[in-house]
């Protein structure tokens, strides 16, 4: 789990005094070696000519400016608190006390970041100049944007100031799989909500018509069946439902291509799913599954969804899995919930949850994120092993199928509207 | 610009430094796309210039004059491949290759961050003083090789020829001493005669007006 505090601590903009490392830059170093070479050999070849190729290049380095600042005050500040992955983001630099020299800032950027160009503060340059700095975080995860270089520069590029900051950590969120439309379960809990259940009740679609009862609201009195058929009639609405749903992301294996393995596609499409389901006002939970067993309860609302996100990037803590959990906390699966799966099923432990879940009644979906075969070297063996598995993977889809457990694949390229096409063009029947 | 001048645009910039801040954005974005063509080639010019002035004659060197013009010339050209492809950096992710790619990688680097220029002139003064030559010879010859440093330094920096401005009195009051001191060797290679005291005391004089002209403009800088 991310420390809050820390994740605060970082966020929030200080200003820091950061110390100047002063060297001549490669242009007095030129002029140096001119002035210098110059009268060495006019002092070796009793040449006054050559003393005078040094005059030029003496006077000009006697340009060298006599006052440096000693240190600079420096403020960071991430423009976003957290970025997605493969979306640009940006610091906010200030910058005081750099006096009339020119200052470049560029990043030194840290793994999986993409620094954007370099920005220069021109001399005069204000009290405090701002300037924007632009970045990319290529991967999610919780990662230090890398290091703050700033070079100060004089005015004929004789002296360069240099600087080096540590830069704070992001939280680059997955980028969320595309979904439009939801798994509409046909029994949903008893909570007010916006999907119409097949209950009568208090919502606001129509769902047909009844005789009157004493004890019935009046303004309900539907006239028209009620000349028809001679006696009062009052017509029934829908009851109004939210739907509960648990998102189990499996974490016990990234395999394949970095960028597209397993664990990039479980988080992508989990962070889809919750943010679909979120914006329907529907109650979401999460189950992570990995190392260690993480969950949080079902709940609404954006201050969830940052809870959710944590715990969908958060490194291990709560129960631990040892030698393999295959039963899932009460707690973390209310009942009538829907379970979506994210999983490359290569892991037996939670093939057997999945398979005790859907034994208590639950409605279960699982998304098949695998898209890599192990390695092939084109021998016997290997293509042999290669047909086994593949044998292995087919028998654990078709036993989940057996189960009720529908199992769809999802490549990670395209919209999870087409694996799910099926199952959210209609409500999904429960079966117990 | 003056002190107090520069005051004041820093305070009036102060007030506006989210704008100021756009425009140092544009201003460096348009400086990362331009490529100094125009100052490569003319410090590629002055480098050839700088070679073939100090290897003339080439017939009148004393021993080891043909390598270390070879030495010049693979230097300058260094120098100017240093300038299109930029200096060496980090390795990049090639040098997570093969043991070839690595040493490639890791020499390409090497050569890259060496100090060419600084080499160039050193061969360019040793090929100088390898030959018999007039002392105006090896004023213009310094002259060039200011030159050719100004315009590597341009082409690093981008920084245009309007920059050059500023230091034009100092560059010009450098030439001129050059000037005496060349004056100054031909006066002292002259064999006697009425006139050479009478040049001499007034070279000493016009180096000690060009002096003291310099050095309170260079301190009222300072301050």
């Amino acid at each position: 789990m991310i420390d809050g505090r820390s994740v605060q601590a970082q966020s929030e903009a200080e200003t820091r005094q950061a110390p100047v490392r002063w060297r001549l830059s490669a242009h007095a170093g030129r002029l140096l070696t001119l002035a210098v070479a110059a009268l060495a050999l006019a002092l070796l070849t009793h040449r006054p000519e050559l003393a005078g190729v040094a005059a030029p290049a003496a006077l000009l380095l006697s340009t060298l400016p006599a006052r440096r600042p000693a240190q600079v005050s420096v403020r960071v500040r991430p423009v976003d608190s957290g970025s997605v992955e493969g979306v640009a983001s940006a610091l906010e630099i200030s910058l005081a006390g750099q006096g009339d020299y020119d200052a470049e800032l560029r990043i030194e950027p840290g793994d999986a970041i993409v620094p954007g160009p370099p920005v220069v503060v021109t001399a005069p340059a204000p009290v405090t100049a701002e300037a924007v700095l632009p970045f990319t975080a290529q991967r999610w995860g919780r990662r230090q944007i890398g290091m703050l270089a700033i070079t100060l520069t004089d005015e004929y590029g004789l002296a360069e100031g240099g600087i080096r900051l540590g830069l704070p950590w992001i939280d680059c969120r997955p980028v969320p799989a595309r979904l439009s439309r939801s798994i509409l379960l046909s029994r949903l809990p008893s909570r007010l909500g916006e999907h119409p259940a097949r209950a009568v009740g208090e919502g606001g679609e129509f769902a047909g018509v009844r005789e009157f009862v004493p004890g019935d609201r009046q303004r309900r009195i539907n006239w028209p069946a009620t000349t028809r058929r001679g006696a009062l009639h009052l017509s029934t609405f829908a009851d109004e439902r939210t739907q509960t749903i648990v998102v189990i992301a499996d974490a016990t294996a990234d395999v394949g291509e970095a960028g597209t393995s397993s664990l990039d596609l479980v988080l992508r499409g989990a962070t889809g799913m919750m943010t679909r389901y979120l914006a329907n006002r529907d109650r979401v939970g999460l189950v992570m599954y990995g190392s260690r067993l993480n969950w949080v309860a079902p709940g609404q609302g954006d201050r969830h969804f940052q809870r959710l996100l944590d715990v969908l990037m958060s490194s291990p803590g709560g129960l631990d899995k040892a030698g393999g959990l295959t039963r899932l906390p009460r707690a973390a699966l209310p009942p009538g919930a829907l379970i979506v799966v994210f999983s490359p099923l290569l892991d037996a432990s939670l093939i057997e949850a999945v398979r005790d879940v859907r034994e208590r009644g639950f409605s279960v979906v699982i998304v098949d994120v695998l898209n890599s075969e192990p390695g092939d070297d084109s021998t016997k063996v290997s293509e042999l092993t290669t047909r086994i598995w593949r044998l292995e993977q087919q028998a654990i889809r078709f036993a989940m199928m057996q189960l009720g457990v529908p199992v769809v694949h999802w490549d990670g390229q395209s919209s999870l509207d087409d694996p799910l096409g099926p199952y959210t063009g209609r409500i999904m029947v429960v079966r117990r | 610009m003056t002190a107090s001048s520069r005051r004041a645009a820093s305070s009036h910039r102060a007030a506006s430094s989210h704008r100021a801040a756009s425009s140092y954005r544009a201003g460096s974005r348009a400086a990362a796309k331009r490529r100094p063509w125009r100052t490569i080639a003319t410090a590629a010019v002055l480098a050839v210039v700088s070679v073939g002035w100090a290897a003339m004659p080439l017939s009148g060197g004393t021993a080891g004059t043909r390598l270390v013009l070879i030495a010049a010339i693979a230097c300058g050209a260094a120098s100017v491949a240093q300038l299109l492809a930029g200096r060496g950096g980090k390795p990049t992710e090639a040098a997570l290759g093969s043991l070839v790619h690595r040493t490639v990688e890791y020499v390409l680097t090497v050569v890259r961050g060496l100090p060419w220029a600084e080499a160039t002139v050193v061969a360019v003064l040793l090929l100088e003083v390898m030959h018999r030559s007039r002392p105006w010879h090896t004023g213009l010859l310094g002259i060039a090789l200011l030159g050719y440093l100004l315009a590597v330094h341009h082409a690093e920096t981008r920084l245009g020829v309007g920059a050059l401005r500023a230091q034009l009195p100092l560059i010009a009051t450098g030439i001129g001493i050059s000037a005496l001191a060349v004056g100054l060797a031909e006066v002292h290679s002259l064999s006697g005669g009425v006139l050479s005291p009478a040049i001499r005391v007034i070279a000493g004089t016009a180096a000690v007006i060009a002096v003291g002209l310099v050095v309170p403009w260079w301190l009222r800088r300072q301050r």
